[in-house]
């Protein structure tokens, strides 16, 4: 737990000058190690106009392990597990790519240009990228239907990882 | 749709489980300093090529530390050996200066709240070191307590890392480096890529850069023994600086020696330079802990090359355990004729030190020690029974101490039997598991090696 002042300076940093579109907060006041961040949909995509959470854990020997990002709301996405968890495939977040040099302001700029270009070839829902890359009007319909069936509104952070639940009922 | 979803489902939890997967690795970070028979023995059922350089590793490096094979050996090891050659100086004004040195090194590339918390943490330690200093055994644990702390230790390596990749990147001399670097990453990639990635084993060029960064400025050198599969009857050891090569160590700096298993370093350390009688008596009760693994050591050498080849001459250093006796004469009468017939081969390689050194120790039978509590005491006896007394009370090993073992090692008596007749591997000792006894029949008194020959094959049991 060397890394205290490291993680208070990021989190100050994000706060200060968050991606557009965003902002931080710590999930609880007591504990550096979990963040609650809100994220417009970027302008010009299919996600414009939807709200959603994303919660980042920092585990305790983080810098020298990776931080995990997951969706606390739906998101209908090539490179998000379609379902609960909301995990997200981020080449940067993996084990065996994260350096301790890398900054959470990064992974953060990395999660919103993903919304704005999905990688297909790297997907967790198959499906989803197939439709991505094949027909992307069918595509870009669909997001928005998940962005006003689950993104309006302020997201709901509520379970460890967020979940279906938060979706606006 | 249900099927593409159980698939998203089983690709998230394997990527998950790549995630949270852990390599199972056991043992302290760093270790504590081990007599390196323990290498010997690891490697007794190993092929020919490492149990002949493990047997020999004894002889010049009498400890070693183990360091955690977690892709950061190479950095662990080299980064502790630094810090214990500081300590090793007893210089604290010198711990001080290299801590000034280091903290202020420019890093690169980098905000500095990426590498504070690094950062302070070596100047934690050399500030602990420093404080601690004037007992080196107190500087060395806390040394030893930092480099076992997880966390810490992570802090301490990664800013070795950063240090050595913000020496290449400001380097204008970096073209030296680069026949060793992949031409499509650079300079640039090299770092992200190599250097900066925990975990990532360090490299020739990693080495060469944390010599340059970490141990130049402080005249230190590096010694590599390579285990490997070359050919050869030892290590081969290498220098960094080349420069050092070939040189006496005591015209050197400190000296920070590694063993390199493939993919894999720990920390080595030699025998003291013969000055003193009393260091060799220290190495001998060092080894009194080993007796098992020496015997087993023994059997696994009979096993893989068979005894016609094995130099029995060493092993007439030995002291009998049981049946030799006090008052049993062959020792100083052996017959000519029989070690004609044995024929050693008296440049056998694997027939090192460790063995005439350790084995007089042995402890003594458990009915033999209400007698005799102290084997060596009775080691000596027979020496002096045997040789008479221009015999030092020590039998000197010709690798600890060339010029006496040269002097007195002629005098031993050339008697290669008893050894065998002494050890449980006979089944005339009580201990083995076909236990035989003998009868006494005094026309095969000059035969003594007939007899006990046969025994030497059981050993395979």
């Amino acid at each position: 737990m060397a890394s205290q002042k490291r993680i208070q300076k990021e989190l100050a940093e994000c706060t200060r000058s968050p991606p557009p579109g965003m902002s931080i907060a710590l999930a609880s006041e007591s504990n550096l190690h979990k963040w609650h961040v809100v994220l417009q949909g970027p302008p010009n995509t299919p996600y414009a106009g939807g709200t959603f959470g994303l919660v980042v854990t920092l585990p305790v020997e983080y810098p020298f392990k990776a931080p995990a990002v997951t969706f606390a709301t739906r998101i209908y996405h090539p490179n998000v597990t379609n379902d609960s968890q909301g995990s997200i495939c981020l080449g940067a977040l993996k084990p065996e790519n994260w350096k301790p040099a890398s900054k959470l302001l990064g992974v953060l700029e990395a999660v919103r240009a993903l919304l704005v270009e999905p990688m297909p070839d790297d997907p967790l829902e198959a499906r989803i990228a197939e439709e991505y890359k094949a027909d992307r009007k069918e595509f870009e319909k669909n997001a928005r239907a998940y962005v006003a069936r689950y993104a309006k509104g302020q997201p709901k952070f509520d379970g460890e990882a967020g979940g279906a639940e938060a979706a606006k009922s | 749709m249900e099927s593409d979803r159980d698939y998203s489902a089983d690709l998230a939890a394997q990527e998950a489980a790549a995630r949270e997967y852990q390599p199972q690795l056991e043992g302290p970070l760093v270790g504590e300093r081990t007599p390196s028979h323990a290498i010997t023995e690891a490697y007794a059922k190993a092929d020919p090529v490492y149990v002949q350089k493990t047997l020999a590793l004894p002889q010049t490096y009498s400890h070693y530390r183990p360091v955690q094979g977690d892709g950061n050996c190479g950095w662990r090891a080299i980064g502790f050996g630094y810090f214990e050659a500081l300590v090793q100086t007893g210089n604290a004004q010198l711990v001080g200066a290299e801590r000034d040195r280091l903290i202020q090194f420019p890093i690169l590339d980098h905000s500095e709240m990426v590498y504070e918390d690094m950062r302070d943490e070596v100047a934690f330690l050399m500030n602990d070191i420093q404080a601690a200093m004037p007992d080196q055994e107190a500087a060395m644990d806390v040394l030893v307590q930092k480099f076992n702390d997880l966390d810490v230790a992570n802090h301490i390596l990664y800013y070795l890392r950063l240090l050595t990749s913000s020496f290449l990147k400001g380097d204008p001399n970096a073209t030296e480096y680069l026949g060793f670097i992949p031409e499509d990453i650079g300079v640039v990639g090299f770092c992200q890529n190599y250097l900066e990635l925990p975990g990532r084993e360090i490299e020739h060029v990693g080495i060469l850069l944390l010599y340059n960064v970490l141990l130049k400025p402080c005249a230190m050198v590096i010694e590599i023994a390579y285990l490997d599969r070359s050919p050869g009857p030892e290590v081969n050891t290498y220098r960094i600086p080349s420069e050092a090569e070939g040189r006496d160590p005591s015209s050197l700096g400190p000296v920070i020696y590694l063993l390199f298993r493939p993919d894999h370093y720990d920390i080595l350390y030699p025998h003291p330079p013969p000055s003193a009688a009393h260091d060799i008596q220290v190495h001998r009760v060092s080894a009194l802990s080993h007796e098992h693994q020496i015997a087993s050591n023994i059997q696994n050498n009979f096993q893989a090359f068979g005894d016609g080849a094995v130099d029995m001459t060493a092993l007439t250093l030995i002291p009998g355990v049981s049946g030799l006796g006090m008052g049993m004469p062959p020792l100083a009468a052996p017959a000519p004729s029989s070690i004609e017939s044995y024929s050693p081969s008296p440049q056998s390689p694997w027939m090192p030190s460790p063995f005439a050194d350790a084995i007089p120790i042995r402890q003594p039978q458990p009915q033999l020690k209400q007698e005799q509590p102290a084997p060596s005491r009775r080691a000596m006896s027979v020496v002096s029974q045997t040789v008479g007394s221009r015999t030092p009370p020590l039998r000197f090993s010709e690798y600890c101490h060339p010029q006496v073992a040269e002097n007195y090692t002629s005098h031993e008596p050339c008697f290669t039997t008893s050894t065998f007749k002494n050890s449980h591997f006979n089944t005339a000792h009580y201990n083995n598991p076909n236990f035989q006894p003998e009868e006494y029949r005094p026309e095969q008194d000059e035969s003594n090696y007939e007899v006990v020959r046969p025994t030497g094959k059981r050993r395979s049991h």
